[in-house]
């Protein structure tokens, strides 16, 4: 395995241990393996022809929830997370990346009938075979042990996604476009639906981006780049067509692909590249375009409007950290819930999601959210609100486990229960 | 190390013996980006376990290398013979912290950052402050006596340490000193094992002294046109009776490395800075800043700024803090020594750091802790050319003579390790060396623990 670049930008990483402090998944590992800097001398001894053996540096470099914390804090300003996710591109290439990823980024994710087919059947199937949990989040269904090990929950699978529940003619142009993502059309459709409802009251025509493809994220940071750009050039040209001026996303990660992730990995030249562009200019996080957009004035007096507990707000990495938007669904909250809103225990803390990460290591990744959700839970939050679908995929799943009665929801549930009052917050009963 | 030795390793620790080669990489640097590849790296408990490995290193004869976090700066920690690298991580629990006699009992593996932590909650203060505290250990702090910003008024680690429990080198136990400030019961074992990175016998066990925790803190920072304004000004603040818990100096060298890269409003023609930072009681402290204020105006300070809140700190801070991420823009290899000179020789030693880079045509920047004498001088290079290579290797061992030849020494808080083993007999001479060997073989008669360390070695390389 050669690849000069990679090795120089490695070089860069002076071992000084900084990032052992910070370090979402060492606290867990308790050894070197786990941290930055270990990672980037086991990837300069492949590298460098030491360690021939591939298929265990590529489970060494699986081995990171990609919270980018390392990166941030890093006095040499050594870019980690580009070097992990291209090392899991280039190992891909040398030994393969495993099967059911590959058909899962290749064959399902880009493509929405696909998706669709599959939470179908789901859906279906969960009743039977499943056991039901009911939980304050929505239902769960717990696998069984001996498939997923560990006890895994599973939020339940909705018959219908919040796409295929709009009008055919409803919200299809606009100059104002919603990304709503795979989680929150078919696994959280409520999520869809509350960013949709809130979306739209901004006096700009809207529109639900429809068909999309995955924005590309779960495919890229596993490695798996031919099915990464299948999903964003199909969207990138469906963009193209549609021409928004703003295009809103409710899921930082998704946003994180289309800001940072895209315009970096189409190079100049590539016939998508202007599209890149155009489209990471217009792209922006939920919280902050009610805030730009003034939907955030229309909020009534907080104090007129009840929330049934304490919320607190739960930084995505990619969202606070990343892209530093940590501020601005707080200002959102703030307007929505006043006082309801108060700074949660732990609300810095990673939620041992990490993507791929929750389904090759489940164990570890359940303790880093468990511990989580327990921490803001003894800090008195009844409610964790978050803007990022993995998250909130992830801490619903650990809610379910360990704190049935607190609930995870998106900011804009919050949003729209503070506008339009009524209906019952926090998933589906 | 022979098969044989796995096996019984295995048998002693279990899944707590690592030996696939992504481990053993990753346990084969430190922080001076050498690397050496151990057989294995084991993950013991307590102290039971670190003696079966140690016992079983002596049948079997492979080297012990114990492992802290791998912060260092000399290469303590590298397996630089290959054999077992002992990593303390998983024995990191507080054992007791006992307000009443001001101590703390911690395991080796305690991160000295969350030790301070913990027993600041209780109104206390551990005052050793590496840089690297956050990360580094207490059980490597002590193996090699870290110091610190704090020490020209707390002293370093050892002035902490009151009692320790070690495997020696033979694997048996020793428990030295006592948790009580007197004790003289004997030879001072307890220093003894301080600051021998880990040649002489693994830390498992730290009884550490605490005092009472400032309850006020103010920082100033002050201009200063030359140097030898500044150094004057260190000499003035002691000499007006005050010490300082923090005297930090930065000259143009790193001053010009910080402006480069984030640029921090200074006035015109600043080519010194002096960063001082005075605690005591709310009553105490200002009295003392004044005083530190009035030393530095009477240098010849062209301004100087003070903060009483933790932002504003921050802010004064800030200029010191940026100095080592910023030195990379300078060269990618960094030569960090941590020489001490008498802090009334620190002027000549900072004339003489200038005049030696200019000579060799490197660039060294110098910063460091003014207080104490300790400077860092960072001779930078790119690290691609052999000329220039040579050139600094020249420079560095210039800079320990001059250290020396001043009346002070070649490492203030690093340690030898590897780094500097070839210049310990120029401060400490042949008699020296031959007292330190005698102790060695004392507590570690087969050499089982770090091997290739502090004395310098015919052959380097792995075995």
């Amino acid at each position: 395995m050669k690849d000069e670049e990679l090795l120089e930008m490695a070089g860069l990483c002076a071992k000084c241990g900084t990032c052992r402090t910070v370090c979402s998944l060492y606290p867990y590992r308790k050894t070197e393996n786990a941290v930055a800097r270990g990672k980037v001398r086991i990837l300069e001894s492949a590298l460098a022809g030491e360690n021939l053996d591939l298929p265990a540096v590529r489970e060494a470099m699986a081995d990171c929830l990609l919270c980018g914390r390392c990166e941030r804090e890093c006095p040499n300003q050594v870019l980690y997370e580009e070097i992990v996710m291209r090392a899991r591109a280039k190992l891909a290439d040398e030994v393969g990346i495993p099967a059911w990823k590959s058909i899962l980024f290749g064959n399902v994710m880009p493509s929405d009938a696909a998706m669709r087919a599959i939470r179908r059947a789901g859906a279906a199937a969960q009743r039977i075979f499943l056991k039901k949990i009911p939980t304050d989040s929505g239902l769960h269904y717990r696998f069984p042990l001996k498939f997923f090990g560990d006890g895994r929950m599973f939020p339940e699978l909705p018959s219908k996604g919040f796409i295929e529940s709009l009008g055919k003619s409803e919200a299809v142009s606009g100059d104002v476009m919603l990304f709503v993502g795979c989680v929150f059309d078919h696994l959280f459709p409520e999520v869809g639906g509350a960013a949709y409802e809130t979306v739209k009251i901004c006096g700009r025509p809207v529109s639900v981006f429809r068909g999309a493809a995955c924005c590309g994220l779960p495919a890229l940071t596993s490695g798996d780049r031919k099915s990464a750009f299948v999903s964003m050039e199909a969207n990138l040209r469906s963009m193209r067509v549609a021409a928004p001026e703003t295009i809103v996303f409710p899921c930082g990660s998704c946003l994180l692909m289309f800001k940072r992730n895209i315009p970096e990995l189409f190079k100049e030249g590539h016939p998508l590249y202007e599209d890149a562009l155009f489209v990471a200019k217009r792209s922006i996080d939920y919280a902050s375009f009610l805030l730009d957009s003034g939907v955030a004035r229309k909020f009534p007096d907080p104090a007129t409007v009840s929330f049934p507990g304490v919320i607190g707000y739960h930084d995505s990495c990619h969202l606070t950290g990343t892209l530093k938007r940590g501020d601005e669904p707080r200002k959102v909250l703030v307007r929505a819930a006043g006082s309801a809103f108060k700074e949660m225990e732990g609300a810095d803390l990673c939620c041992g999601y990490g993507g791929a990460f929750n389904v090759r290591d489940y164990p570890t990744s359940a303790r880093i959210g468990e511990n989580k959700v327990s921490v803001a839970a003894k800090g008195g939050t009844k409610i964790i609100s978050a803007a990022c679908s993995g998250c909130i995929f992830q801490m619903r799943d650990m809610a379910a486990r360990t704190n049935p009665s607190m609930r995870i929801v998106h900011v804009a549930e919050l949003a729209r229960h503070a506008l339009f009052g009524g209906k019952e917050q926090g998933g589906r009963r | 190390m022979k098969k044989s030795a796995f096996s019984a390793l295995d048998e002693i620790l279990g899944k707590r013996l690592e030996t696939s080669f992504e481990t053993r990489a990753s346990y084969s640097f430190d922080a001076t980006r050498k690397n050496f590849l151990p057989d294995a790296v084991a993950f013991p408990v307590d102290t039971l376990e670190v003696q079966r490995i140690v016992e079983l290193a002596n049948q079997m004869r492979f080297p012990v290398v114990p492992r802290g976090a791998g912060t260092g700066f000399s290469g303590g920690s590298l397996p630089v013979h290959g054999g077992l690298v002992l990593s303390t991580e998983l024995m990191d629990r507080i054992l007791a912290i006992d307000t009443e006699n001001l101590y703390v009992v911690a395991q080796p593996g305690v991160v000295t950052g969350a030790l301070k932590e913990e027993v600041r909650k209780m109104g206390l203060f551990y005052p050793p402050d590496p840089a690297s505290l956050k990360f580094s250990t207490i059980g490597g702090n002590i193996a090699e006596c870290a110091g610190g910003m704090c020490a020209v008024k707390y002293g370093v680690t050892r002035d902490y340490v009151l009692a320790l429990e070690a495997v020696l080198g033979t694997g048996e136990i020793v428990r030295t000193g006592v948790a009580t400030m007197k004790g003289v019961a004997g030879y001072d074992l307890t220093r003894m094992l301080v600051g021998s990175e880990g040649t002489l016998g693994v830390i498992t066990r730290a009884t550490l002294k605490l005092v009472p925790l400032p309850e006020s803190v103010i920082t100033l920072l002050a201009m200063f046109t030359e140097n030898r304004k500044a150094a004057g000004a260190v000499n003035a603040i002691v000499a007006a009776r005050v010490i300082p818990a923090a005297m930090e100096l930065m000259d143009r060298t790193a001053i010009d490395c910080v402006q480069a890269t984030i640029p921090i409003d200074l006035p015109e023609g600043t080519r010194s800075v002096l960063l001082v930072e005075v605690d005591g009681s709310a009553a105490s402290a200002p009295p003392e800043a004044d005083r530190v204020e009035e030393a530095c105006r009477a240098c010849g300070a062209l301004e100087v700024r003070r903060a009483y809140d933790a932002p504003g700190r921050d802010d004064l801070w800030k200029l010191r803090r940026s100095i080592s991420p910023a030195l990379l823009r300078v060269g990618a290899v960094k030569m960090n020594e941590d020489i001490v000179v008498p802090r009334s020789r620190l002027a000549d030693m900072l004339d003489f750091l200038s005049e030696l880079g200019a000579r060799k045509k490197v660039t060294v920047v110098n910063f460091g802790h003014a207080g104490d004498g300790n400077i860092h001088a960072n001779i930078m290079i790119s690290g691609k050319d052999q000329d220039e290579y040579r050139r600094a290797e020249e420079a560095v061992a210039e800079v320990f003579k001059a250290a020396v030849d001043m009346g002070g020494t070649i490492t203030g808080e690093h340690g030898i390790g590897i780094v500097k083993s070839p210049f310990l007999e120029m401060e400490i001479g042949p008699m020296g060396i031959s007292v330190m060997k005698r102790l060695k073989s004392c507590f570690d008669p087969n050499g089982i623990l770090n091997p290739g360390k502090i004395f310098p070695e015919e052959v380097a390389g792995s075995s």
